[in-house]
C-alpha cells in the first residue's frame, strides 16, 4: 500500500449568507496516496472546489469556516493551525492549479519572476543565479519549448496551454507531496487538453506526488484518476476506483450522470436513441430536502429516501466500494 | 425548389489589423476562408472546431451578423448577402440563432414574457393580446418551462432554464433555420443532455433546419446528420456524422476524436496527441495549415493548399496524404 500522504475526514465547510448558514460541503472523506490520483466529479455547486480551497486554508472567513472535520497531511492536523505555519505548507507541500490560467498569472510580471517567486519563499537557501537556472528547469519539465527565452515572457505572450504548463511548472517547483488541479483542462481545447493531462501523468510518475484532481468531466476521471469520489449537494454519494465505479455504478446519479454524456457507440448509423437525463434539477442549498438530497430527482426514490430513518450514509458494499444510498443499483 | 434550405458559396470573412500611427492596414486574419457547405431541409449540419478556428464568425456570418468579405449565401434560392436592410430584417425572421452563454443573452431587466415579446413585435406577429398570451403560453409549453415564467426575471432561473428561453425566443417568429453557437457548452452534464434532448424533440416536431456549432465532438456526432470540421478557417473535412468517427480521412479529425477522454472503459483507445498549439490566423503556416502538427505531413504539404477531395458523395476532406 502506498504512504498516505493527505487524509480527510469529516470535513465540514460552511458560509452564513444573508439567508442563513449554508454547509456547502457536508462530511466529506477521502484520502489521497503518494503517487495516485483522486477523482473528485460533481456538477456546479456540489463543493468540489470548496473541498480543495478548504484543504489549501483558502476558505475566506468570514463568511466561510470550517465548522467541523480533520485535514491531516501526514498526520499533521491544517485545520485550525497558525497563518504562519500554513503559509510554510502551501504552495511548497501541497500546491495548487486552477481552472483559468488566464485570470491566475499576474500579467504584469514575466513568467520566470512568478516560478522564482515561490522559491523566494520557500527555499530561501537559493541564490538568485540558483533560482533563475531552477525557473527554466521547471519550464523545461513543463515541455515549454525554448525555455531560455521563454522565461523573459509575459502571460500574455502565451497560449491558453502554455499558461496552464505555466501554472504547473510554479505549482511542481517546490515538488510538492499533493497537487490539487482544480478543472485544470476545462478551459482548453481538447487536443490541448491531452497534452496536459498526459504532462500530469508523466511528471507524477517522475516526481510521485498525490494529485486530487477536480473535475465535472467524467470521461477525464476515466482516464486519469486511479480512485474516484461523486459529489452531490456538499456530500460523497459514491466512492470506489475508477475501474469499478464506471463498470458497476451503484449510486442512481452517478448512472445518471454517465448516461447523460452521447457516446461514440452507435457507428453504424442507425437513428440514435434519445440521451438519458436526470430529470430537474440540483437542489438549492437553502432548501435541502430532509433525507436523501438526491430523491427528487431519482426514479427509484420511495418512502425511505423522504428520511423518515434519517439520512443516508455512506456505507461499504464491497471492496473500497462505498455508496450513499438506500436503494443502489445491485 | 431545392432540396437545400442554405447554401454557402466561397465564404470568406477577413478582419484588417490596422496599426502604426496613421492606422495603416499592418496585415489580416482570415477568420473564415473559402467556405462551402449546404444544407438540406430539416437536415442538422454539425460544425466543429477548436477554439479560434472561425466556427462562430461563419455562424455569424450566415445570419450577416457579421458581414462577409466575400462569397455568397444562398437562403432559399436568393442571395441574402445582396439583401438591403429592410429586406434582411424580413429574412431574419426565418433564420434565427441561439448563443452560447444564456447569462449573458438574456436582458436582465426584462420579464421572460417580454424577451419572448419583443421579437413578435419587431415582426409584427400575433399583434392581437390575447393571440399573443396564447403563442407566448404555447412557447413556455414547447420548451417546458412553467406559464409562471412569463413574469419573472432572468436572474430567477438556472442556466439550464435559461437556455429554454433563449431557445423559446428564438422559436417565437416560427423560424426555419437555427444557428445554434454552442448551446449546451456552458451547462452541467445533465442539463445538457435535457437541452440536447429538447432541440431534438423541437426539430422533429417543427421541422426546423440546424447549423450546430460546438467544440464538443460527442455531443455533434450525436446530434448532427452531418459533420464539418473546421481547422484555422477553412473546412477541412465534411461527412456523415457515422462516417466521421472511425472513418475520418483528415489527421486532424481523427487526432481531434482520439483526443476525447472516454468514459467508458471498453473503448479506450490508443491516444494521438498533437505536438504543439494550434498557429495563429494572423500567420497561418504555409501550404496546408495542419502540417507543422501533423504526424503525416510531406513536403508537398509545405508547398500547396490541398484542393477539396470526395471520397464518396457525402464525405469530402482537403488533404493530400488522407488516411
Amino acid at each position: 500500500m502506498a504512504e498516505k500522504v493527505l487524509e480527510v475526514k469529516d470535513l465540514v465547510v460552511e458560509f452564513k449568507t444573508d439567508r442563513g448558514t449554508v454547509k456547502a460541503v457536508n462530511g466529506v472523506n477521502f484520502d489521497v496516496y503518494k503517487g495516485k490520483t483522486v477523482g473528485v466529479v460533481g456538477e456546479s455547486g456540489s463543493g468540489k472546489s470548496v473541498t480543495a480551497l478548504a484543504i489549501m486554508g483558502l476558505i475566506p472567513n468570514p463568511p466561510g469556516r470550517i465548522a467541523g472535520g480533520e485535514i491531516n497531511f501526514k498526520g499533521k492536523s491544517l485545520v485550525n493551525i497558525a497563518g504562519e505555519e500554513m503559509r510554510k505548507i502551501r504552495g511548497n507541500k501541497i500546491a495548487m492549479i486552477f481552472q483559468e490560467p488566464m485570470t491566475s498569472l499576474n500579467p504584469v510580471f514575466t513568467i520566470g519572476d512568478q516560478i522564482e517567486e515561490v522559491l523566494e519563499l520557500h527555499q530561501p537557501n537559493l541564490d538568485n543565479k540558483a533560482r533563475a537556472a531552477k525557473a527554466v528547469d521547471m519550464l523545461r519539465l513543463v515541455g515549454i519549448p525554448s525555455p531560455e527565452k521563454r522565461v523573459h515572457e509575459y502571460p500574455h505572450q502565451l497560449s491558453g496551454g502554455m499558461r496552464q504548463r505555466v501554472m504547473i511548472a510554479i505549482a511542481l517547483s517546490c515538488e510538492p507531496d499533493v497537487l490539487i488541479a482544480d478543472e485544470p483542462t476545462t478551459a482548453l481545447d481538447v487536443t490541448i487538453q491531452a497534452q496536459i493531462l498526459e504532462l500530469m501523468k508523466k511528471l507524477q510518475k517522475e516526481l510521485g506526488m498525490g494529485i486530487i484532481l477536480i473535475t465535472h468531466d467524467l470521461g477525464v476521471v476515466a482516464e486519469t484518476c486511479d480512485d474516484v469520489a461523486v459529489m452531490y449537494c456538499g456530500q460523497i454519494v459514491e466512492r470506489a476506483d475508477v475501474k469499478t465505479l464506471f463498470n458497476h455504478p451503484q449510486h442512481p446519479y452517478t448512472k445518471g450522470l454517465m448516461e447523460s454524456i452521447p457516446s461514440f457507440d452507435s457507428t453504424t448509423g442507425v437513428k440514435k436513441e434519445r440521451l438519458q437525463t436526470i430529470e430537474g434539477m440540483v437542489p438549492s442549498l437553502f432548501e435541502l430536502p430532509s433525507g436523501c438530497n438526491f430523491q427528487d430527482r431519482c426514479k427509484h426514490a420511495t418512502e425511505v429516501c423522504k428520511g423518515i430513518q434519517g439520512e443516508p450514509h455512506l456505507r461499504d458494499i464491497g471492496a473500497g466500494h462505498q455508496v450513499s444510498c438506500f436503494h443502489p443499483l445491485n | 425548389m431545392s432540396e437545400y434550405l442554405l447554401e454557402v458559396k466561397d465564404l470568406c470573412k477577413r478582419f484588417p489589423i490596422k496599426g502604426g500611427l496613421l492606422g495603416r492596414e499592418v496585415g489580416a486574419v482570415n477568420a473564415v476562408n473559402n467556405v462551402s457547405f449546404k444544407i438540406k431541409k430539416g437536415e442538422t449540419l454539425g460544425l466543429v472546431g477548436e477554439s479560434g478556428c472561425g466556427k462562430t464568425t461563419l455562424g455569424r456570418s450566415i445570419l450577416r451578423l457579421i458581414e462577409p468579405s466575400s462569397g455568397q449565401i444562398i437562403f432559399d434560392g436568393k442571395d441574402i448577402t445582396q439583401f438591403n436592410a429592410d429586406e434582411m430584417r424580413a429574412i431574419r425572421r426565418r433564420m434565427q440563432i441561439i448563443f452560447q452563454d444564456p447569462y449573458a443573452s438574456l436582458n436582465p431587466r426584462m420579464t421572460v414574457g417580454d424577451i419572448l415579446a419583443e421579437p413578435m413585435e419587431i415582426h409584427g406577429l400575433h399583434t392581437n393580446k390575447a393571440d399573443r398570451q396564447k403563442r407566448l403560453l404555447q412557447l413556455l409549453d414547447q420548451v417546458q418551462l412553467p406559464k409562471d415564467a412569463l413574469n419573472k426575471y432572468p436572474h430567477e432561473f438556472s442556466g439550464g432554464q435559461r437556455q429554454r428561453v433563449c431557445i423559446a425566443r428564438a422559436l417565437a417568429v416560427e423560424p426555419e433555420f437555427i444557428v445554434c453557437d454552442e448551446p449546451v457548452s456552458a451547462l452541467d452534464v445533465s442539463v445538457q443532455a435535457q437541452v440536447v434532448n429538447l432541440l431534438m424533440d423541437l426539430q422533429k416536431d417543427l421541422g426546423l433546419t440546424y447549423l450546430f456549432i460546438a467544440h464538443d465532438l460527442k455531443v455533434v456526432e450525436y446530434i448532427s446528420n452531418r459533420v464539418a470540421v473546421m481547422y484555422l478557417g477553412n473546412m477541412v473535412e465534411v461527412a456523415e456524422s457515422h462516417e466521421l468517427y472511425g472513418g475520418s480521412k483528415h489527421p486532424y479529425t481523427k487526432a481531434l476524436f482520439s483526443a476525447i477522454p472516454s468514459h467508458d472503459p471498453k473503448h479506450q483507445q490508443s491516444r494521438i496527441i498533437l505536438e504543439g498549439d494550434i498557429p495563429s490566423p494572423m500567420n497561418p503556416p504555409t501550404g496546408c495549415h495542419f502540417h507543422p502538427r501533423c504526424w503525416k505531413a510531406t513536403e508537398d504539404c509545405k508547398k500547396s493548399y490541398p484542393i477539396v477531395t470526395s471520397s464518396s458523395e457525402t464525405h469530402q476532406f482537403r488533404c493530400h496524404n488522407p488516411l
